[in-house]
Formats: C-alpha cells, structure tokens, sequence
C-alpha cells in the first residue's frame, strides 16, 4: 500500500473538480458544450468546436475501443518504479470520434491488447479521496 | 516569394563539447558555442548587438537556474563582452530553435542590429524526463495518476497508431535510424561519432516505451551551438562563405486540445509551417539537395516528410528505404547524424548542418553542389519552425 501512496495525485482545478467529484461516486463525467453538444476533454474554459462558454458535465457510457497503447519499461514516474514494464492505452470513447482518455491495463492482459479492441470503464480506489476511471477489456 | 528572401545569412557557428554529463555548468559551454560562432564569422564579441534564444528547459520539474539549467539572454549580455548597447533581443518561447532565428530575420531586416548571436544550450539532468512530483495539476492530473508523463509514451503511441493506420515496421524504421548513425559516423561532433550501428543493434537494443527501443530517442547531451547571422550585404565581407535564408514559416495552426499528440493532425499542422516555408522560398520540396527534419524520436522525421510534402501522407516509411534518404540518395535525410545520433540540441544541429551543407564546409558528409536545404524543428503534431538556406542569395 506504501508504493501505491506514492503514485502521483491529481490536484483538480476549478474546472477540473466536477469530473473529480463524480469520480469519487463512480460517475464517469465528461464537460460538454451547452450549446453545440460537443465534448471537451480535459474540460476546457471556452468550447473547443464553438467557443462557447455555456460548459457543464454530461455523464458518458464509458464504453470505447483502444485507440492506441504502449508499453512503458522506463521507472520514470514516481510510484511506478516497481510496476515496469506497465501498460498505458488511450480509450476512444464512443460518444465522440477523438474524445481521449488514459488508462492502464494489467500487463498480463497484454495479448488481449489490440487497437480498435472494445473497453468499459471501471473505478479504481487510491485511498478513501479518490477514484480512478480505468479501463479494461469487455 | 517573400521579398526578404535570401537578404539576411547565416555567417558563423560555433558547438561546444557535447557529452551525456558535463563537469562544467552550462553557462560555461554556452560562451564556448558563442565565443566560437562569433570568431567563425570573423567577427569579434563587441560587434555583437542582437541576441535571441529559445532557453526552455525541455521537461516537466527542469530546474530554471540561470546559466545552469538554463541560458537567457541576460546571463551572455553579462558574461561576453558584448558591443556595449546590446540593440535587440528576444526570447522566444514557441516554435523551438528556428523560431529565434525568424526573429533574426525581423530585426535585421528592419534595421534593429546589425550582428545576431543565436544559441541554444541544454542542460541534461540525471532525472531527466522523470515525474517526480507526489502532485499531479494541469493537463498531468489525467495523465501522471496512470504513470503516463507525456513525451515519450504519447509519441509511441502516435507511432504505434501510425503502424497499424499505414502497415509500416519497425523494420521499416530502422532504416531511418541506421541511416542516421551512418552520417554521424561521419561527424566528428556527434556523440555516436566512433559507434557503428547495425540494423541488429538497433534490434537488439533495450525498449524504452513500446514500440519505442532506445535508439528511438534522441540521446540527451549537455551542450550549445550557437550561429551569428548578419544582412547578406555585410555577409559578403566577412570569412565565411554566408548560407542565405531564403525562406521561413512556423506552425500556426495549433495542436488539438487533447491530453496527447494524436497522429491525425500532424499533416495538417506540419502544413501551416510548410506552407509557409516553401511560398516565401519560392521553392518546393523537390529543390531541396538535403532534408534536415527534426528527429526527437525517430518518426518525427517520417511526420515531417509526409507534412512538407516530400512524399504523400502514409507514404514516409516506403520512401526512406532502398538508400533514398542515403548521403549517395536522392533525398539525403540528416546528413550530421540528426538528434538521434549527434545529439539531443533541439533543432539547432539541424539547422548548422544545412548551413555546412550549402557553404561545402559539411566534409565527408557534403552532398555534393548542395545549393539548397531545409532544416525544420519540432513535430507536426505540436509545434515546429524552420528556414530554407541557400548557397547563393
């Protein structure tokens, strides 16, 4: 538990915490425009596509396909020393054509591990304040 | 075309050693690189009154200490005996190393100086690239959580996207990269100078962040290369023979408001800088007798190809095999080694190497009656700037 303390933490920001908050519920929220309906991610102080400012959070599915993926050996990133070789993927979720998050996947399950492969969101807890959106393998 | 073209030239450049780790702060090796581009140029340190640098520290944490981690134009006003009212300078925070050197262009065409120092000095520490923090703000608080820090993993990724979007190999790039140590096996200041690389090493090499291997990423030196650039008409005066800029152009069209650099924009990006390069030049990609395109990690320069139009977009892994990219090719592809091999210097490698190449000062690696050549930092999918230097004005 010691070295998973250790991973780094994610400070939300004035436009981050709604995303944080629900995170904690298990709620995977993603900011969206008011006016056009596109999503923004990371949330964003105008709209990306229309410039708005009318943003607020939208819950999503968390169901997408692996956009792409690597295989980190570098003990580069504080509490992750112990865990190379580690997977990272980027989920494309289906709400939106480039609408990007990252994720890891256990490194065992690497050989189910291809590009276009379907993914669902599942929450992991590091520690009683926060909860991580993480993706697996449907 | 651009009416500055080929009015302003590139006169002298200067390097200091390049090694993994210096005894030596920084400052000290950046009045090396100036001190010697300056005396290259024939000139002398009071003659210069223009300076421009591109100083950032190129990673999360870097520490910002003046003439150790970093060297802005304030710590070379202080410590080279400069001409005693410095007239312009800049310090540029975009588009990386040619970025100061269009600015260059600016001042002296409109008349603000008469002789620009340019340099760019790195600092590499032993916790370079790494994400040390216990607090992860900004863009990192979606991305460090899942020990994913940025640079290298997000350029794997757009790599491994491009592999299975276009059918390339590793194979297919280690081509690229053995080509690479082949010409810094030519360049005596490259950092692999005395290593050979067989497709085999490259192989058999550690990986870093899959489908990344070690010899992917540039190799981080300490050091600096500097230029000195005057106006075409006082180039004519001094020792060198002058590499007119002929052209220019920077990205403009930014990068996606995503947490990565994806694949799909780097054509469209890459154009925005080449556009320009290629309309204020008057020329076109197939002038070119040699192609200096930015390699911090190895596909960028296949981004570059593809995005300036060398060859059609997909198409880069396919063009740089069967020795096109060669010294003896039709396209020579960073004939110094690129940053791969000669050493991590942001682009201004690059950029001295087209330089060499159109004076005939670029050795064994000359491509012969080279008269014009691109050098172009950055990558498409973020940022980038370049210039086109020609032998005749």
């Amino acid at each position: 538990m010691a070295a998973r303390s250790e991973k780094p933490v994610p400070v939300a920001d004035e436009l981050s915490q709604p995303f944080w908050d629900a995170a904690k519920q298990h709620r995977l929220v993603v900011q969206r425009c008011a006016d056009c309906g596109y999503y923004n991610h990371p949330p964003r102080p105008t709209c990306d596509r229309c410039s708005s400012q009318r943003l607020e959070f939208a819950p999503v599915s968390g169901r997408g396909t692996i956009y792409t993926f690597t295989v980190m050996h570098q003990p580069s990133v504080t509490g992750f020393e112990g865990e190379v070789p580690y997977v990272n993927i980027v989920v494309e979720l289906e709400e939106q054509p480039m609408l990007f998050m990252v994720s890891n996947l256990p490194h065992a399950e690497l050989d189910k591990i291809r590009i276009g492969g379907r993914v669902e969101a599942w929450f992991e807890e590091r520690g009683p304040d926060l909860a991580l959106a993480q993706f697996r393998p449907v | 075309m651009w009416h500055g073209k080929g009015k302003t030239a590139i006169v002298g450049i200067g390097y200091s050693e390049l090694m993994r780790q210096s005894k030596r702060p920084l400052g000290l090796l950046a009045l090396d690189a100036c001190r010697e581009a300056i005396a290259d140029a024939g000139l002398s340190p009071q003659q210069i009154d223009g300076l421009a640098t591109y100083p950032e520290a190129p990673f999360l944490g870097a520490g910002t200490r003046d003439g150790v981690d970093i060297v802005s134009v304030a710590w070379i006003i202080n410590h080279l005996a400069l001409a005693p009212d410095v007239r312009w300078y800049a310090q540029i925070e975009t588009g990386m190393i040619a970025a100061p050197v269009i600015e260059g262009v600016h001042a002296l065409m409109a008349g603000a100086c008469d002789y620009v120092l340019i340099w760019r000095a790195l600092h590499q520490p032993r916790s370079y690239g790494a994400f040390s923090g216990a607090r992860a703000a900004g863009d990192a608080q979606f991305l460090a959580p899942f020990g994913c820090v940025g640079v290298i993993q997000s350029h794997a990724m757009a790599w491994r996207r491009y592999m299975h979007q276009y059918g390339a190999t590793r194979e297919h790039l280690s081509t690229f990269v053995v080509n690479s140590r082949r010409n810094a096996n030519l360049n005596p200041r490259a950092f692999f100078y005395t290593k050979p690389m067989t497709r085999e090493d490259y192989f058999a090499a550690r990986p870093i962040a899959e489908p990344f291997c070690l010899f992917d990423c540039d190799v981080p030196v300490e050091g600096c290369v500097a230029l000195v650039m005057t106006s075409a008409e006082r180039a004519r005066d001094l020792r060198r023979p002058p590499a007119y800029i002929a052209g220019h152009g920077q990205n403009t069209v930014g990068r996606r408001s995503v947490l990565f650099y994806t694949l799909d924009d780097y054509v469209i990006n890459g154009q925005s800088l080449a556009g320009k390069l290629w309309s204020s030049a008057g020329l076109g990609p197939t002038d070119m007798d040699a192609a200096q395109l930015y390699d911090g990690f190895s596909p960028s320069t296949l981004y570059w190809l593809e995005a300036a139009g060398f060859c059609k977009r997909g198409e880069a892994y396919a063009f740089i095999q069967d020795g096109r990219i060669a010294l003896e090719g039709e396209l020579p592809v960073n004939t110094f080694g690129g940053s791969l091999s000669e050493g991590r210097l942001h682009g201004m490698g690059h950029i001295a190497e087209a330089v060499f190449q159109v004076t005939g000062r670029a050795e064994r690696r000359q491509v012969p009656g080279a008269a014009a050549v691109c050098a172009i930092d950055g990558s498409p999918m973020l940022r980038g700037s370049g210039i086109v230097v020609t032998r005749d004005p």
